[in-house]
């Protein structure tokens, strides 16, 4: 390793905060970059959701006029311009949080070795872990649906579900990971046989909880063509995450932090194990 | 921004050990943040801003949808 690089990685091995620093400016980064991904490509699909769901309630109305009409008609508290504008604000805020709780679990996972030793393909083996432990597990136990799917009376139970469905996510690849790391020095295909088991197992154990109880009256292209812009819109938060942590980690051990270090810091300050 | 901790932590060896309890606490501070901002943007239904209405699950609606979390 080049003399700059292990001292840069002293210096950030002592402190997760420049670590946090570089996560949370990709989270920001990869969640505008998602927002306006998704105001190009899944809006059209949604405000079309959007309008059969009217049109459906409109219907039902006229098939129940006596009973007391405009029941489902809920009051609107922003216009569809403004809600697009917060799919954009929310990408972001999501962004930025995951990039804090992605540092957390970037700093437990690498704490012995320092956060800059092979900033890229640490950074792109992580993020490709986390996207199939947050993104991928849970949208398959409980793929998005567009508006207009989704009952009100329904959705704390969907909530739990939902957020029961990321844990298992997140605690099986967890789970994979010690089984690897656990196994070093056993032939490969054991090594290997037992990570693709963890991952079935973690797919089983998603498939035994309950189903999403609402029913889904969209047309399927419709919905085949939202589920997909909805997980291709997590990978690319994820990819453009990647890249953009993984950069910056390239830059910061390589740049004049590191150069500023190797001429500041005379002592070493914590041996790299 | 990240060359300013660097050289700050590279100081002396007891400014290092001090500072680790100190990072671990903002690390968990900002942690708390992130849960929470995490919580408003994708699972409130009112719970957060309830007295005028469903502001942020209404505001945070498409997103929601279309990063897969549960909606009306």
């Amino acid at each position: 390793m080049p003399l700059i690089g292990a001292v840069a990685t002293m210096s950030d091995a002592t402190s997760p905060l420049p670590l946090l620093g570089r996560a949370v400016t990709a989270g920001g980064a990869a969640g505008l970059a998602t927002g306006l991904f998704s105001l190009l490509l899944a809006e059209p699909l949604m405000d079309r959701a959007i309008v059969l769901e009217e049109a459906r309630s409109a219907a039902e109305e006229n098939a129940h006029q006596a009973a007391a009409g405009a029941a489902a008609h809920h009051e609107e508290l922003f216009s569809r311009s403004a809600q697009h504008f917060g799919l954009v604000v929310t990408a972001v805020v999501a962004g930025l949080a995951l990039g804090v709780l992605f540092a957390v679990a970037y700093a437990l996972v690498h704490r012995r070795t320092g956060y800059l030793v092979r900033a890229w393909p640490r950074a792109l083996a992580f993020c490709a872990a986390a996207f199939v432990a947050v993104s991928l597990l849970p949208a398959l136990r409980y793929p998005a649906a567009p508006p207009g799917v989704g009952d009100s009376a329904t959705v704390a139970n969907r909530q739990s579900l939902w957020l029961a469905a990321v844990v298992i996510g997140v605690l099986g690849m967890v789970l994979a990971w010690q089984v690897y790391v656990r196994l070093a020095g056993r032939p490969d295909p054991v090594r290997h046989g037992a990570v693709f088991l963890t991952g079935a197992a973690t797919l089983a154990v998603l498939f035994l909880l309950p189903g999403n109880p609402d029913e889904v009256p969209v047309p399927a292209t419709l919905l085949w063509d939202f589920r997909v812009v909805s997980l291709g819109s997590h990978l690319l938060w994820w990819v453009v995450f990647a890249a953009v942590f993984g950069g910056l980690g390239l830059r910061a051990a390589r740049g004049p932090a590191g150069a500023q270090d190797l001429a500041v810091g005379g002592l070493p300050v914590a041996p790299v194990r | 921004m990240s060359s300013h901790a660097d050289r700050h932590t590279t100081a002396s060896p007891s400014a290092a050990a001090t500072n680790h309890g100190r990072d671990v606490l903002i690390l968990a501070a900002a942690a708390i943040v992130a849960l929470i901002a995490l919580y408003a943007v994708f699972m409130d239904n009112g719970q957060i801003v309830a007295a005028t209405g469903d502001y942020l699950h209404e505001f945070s609606h498409d997103g929601r949808h279309l990063f897969g979390a549960p909606c009306h």
